[in-house]
């Protein structure tokens, strides 16, 4: 008897083992929504992806200020990607409502848009086009800076926006079924103290 | 089939947490020493299950073996699930913390409800009608979560039927799926220990 209980749970162990294995393999990983974004110039784009990698595509898209005024909405495009120009200098609150109950949500603070506004309205103003002079102003080299990081940093964002969308890590998945036999135990603790008090009280 | 914080409001959380609150206490008084691992064993495949994706169907979904977890536990499943939910909320950041009630609830109900549908059915000595009610709990465990999700979230600005229509549309092959791995589950102790399949809570297996 006690022996077939042990090797039902050693089965039942090996066949969790396996779905981890097979997990661990697959490409995607599972059931989480999440929205991230950045800014380029004067507008705001949005990436949103299922933590598996799978686009969450034609998902409503909300943008609110500070104090909770909706400012725009929208939808992801196929790509899962919404973008918008920059309604308002203010705390961006940007959430996105997958459906089945799935809500994720990115803040952009407020000094983070000022700069990158503040770059596009002098550019508006100066117009980049004009020919360069010999003796540049210190807001012109400035200007000519931010125009180029922002496009020589395109791919960090880019990778750092991939990088929002990992999965849980193999270290995560052994950890929480650690914990699980970690509880099994203290529970196996509680309930025989319980029984040897009883016991000790029969005697 | 997490439900994400933020999504539902307070009367529904706070329902939801009561109503799992209660399951729990059950499962734990029926809970004795030696079912001990056996839960541990069946909470951990239900934490690892959400990390298999199934990459078929419109929307992002996972395996949830709610079934086979009621099927064998009964009203343990209860603290099984809600143990798996609290380390994929914590570890993983699916769901969450202040949705855990609920989402326990909307795991575990289907269950036990299955559990008292079909534990009478899957320990008999035939040979079809087992593996039948096997498939059919773990079909139906999903199911009946499904529609427990879209009635979470009426209560919300969603409609019932469209949500309801979305998430079954969408869980159609883990319904599928689920029900093939319970049916190999329940085969497989039918052959090795056959006990586990009959009283749970009986004169301890």
């Amino acid at each position: 008897m006690e022996k077939g209980h042990n090797i039902t749970i050693y089965l039942l162990i090996l066949f969790f083992a396996s779905i981890l294995i097979i997990s661990s393999d697959l490409p995607v990983l599972a059931h989480k929504v999440i929205i991230f974004a950045w800014i380029e110039g004067d507008t705001v784009f949005t990436e949103s992806k299922f933590s598996d990698g799978k686009k969450a595509i034609n998902s409503q898209v909300l943008v609110f200020d500070r104090n909770g005024k909706q400012l725009l909405e929208g939808k992801t495009n196929n790509k899962g990607e919404f973008s918008f120009k920059i309604p308002k200098i203010t705390d961006l609150r940007i959430i996105l409502n997958a459906a089945m109950g799935h809500k994720a949500e990115w803040r952009i603070p407020e000094s983070e848009i000022k700069e990158a506004g503040g770059v596009s309205e002098k550019k508006r103003a100066g117009g980049s086009s004009q020919p360069i002079a010999v003796g540049l102003s210190k807001e012109e080299i400035k200007e000519l800076i931010d125009e180029s990081l922002d496009k020589k940093l395109k791919p960090i964002v880019r990778m750092m926006a991939e990088l929002q969308f990992k999965g849980p890590s193999v270290t995560e998945i052994i950890g929480g079924i650690g914990y699980i036999l970690g509880l099994m135990g203290i529970a196996i603790y509680f309930k025989n103290r319980g029984k040897k008090r009883e016991v000790n009280r029969d005697n | 089939m997490h439900i994400s914080e933020g999504v539902l409001s307070a009367p529904v959380l706070i329902t939801g947490a009561v109503l799992a609150a209660a399951g729990v206490a059950v499962g734990l008084k029926k809970m004795d020493s030696d079912k001990i691992p056996q839960v541990a064993v069946l909470s951990s495949a239900f934490f690892v299950a959400s990390l298999i994706h199934v990459p078929i169907g419109p929307s992002s979904v996972h395996l949830i073996l709610n079934g086979i977890n009621g099927l064998l536990l009964g009203w343990m499943c209860f603290p099984s699930i809600l143990v798996a939910l609290a380390l994929q909320a914590i570890l993983f950041q699916f769901g969450g913390i202040t949705v855990l009630g609920i989402n326990t609830m909307n795991m575990a109900l289907p269950g036990v409800i299955s559990f008292y549908l079909f534990h009478k059915f899957v320990n008999q000595q035939r040979r079809l009608l087992p593996l039948a009610a096997a498939f059919a709990c773990g079909f139906l465990s999903v199911l009946f979560s499904g529609i427990l999700v879209a009635i979470a979230l009426v209560f919300t600005q969603e409609s019932f039927m469209s949500v309801a229509k979305l998430i079954v549309v969408a869980h159609l092959p883990i319904m599928i799926i689920e029900g093939i791995i319970t049916l190999f589950c329940v085969a497989f102790l039918h052959r090795v220990k056959p006990e586990l399949l009959g009283g749970i809570y009986g004169k301890g297996s």
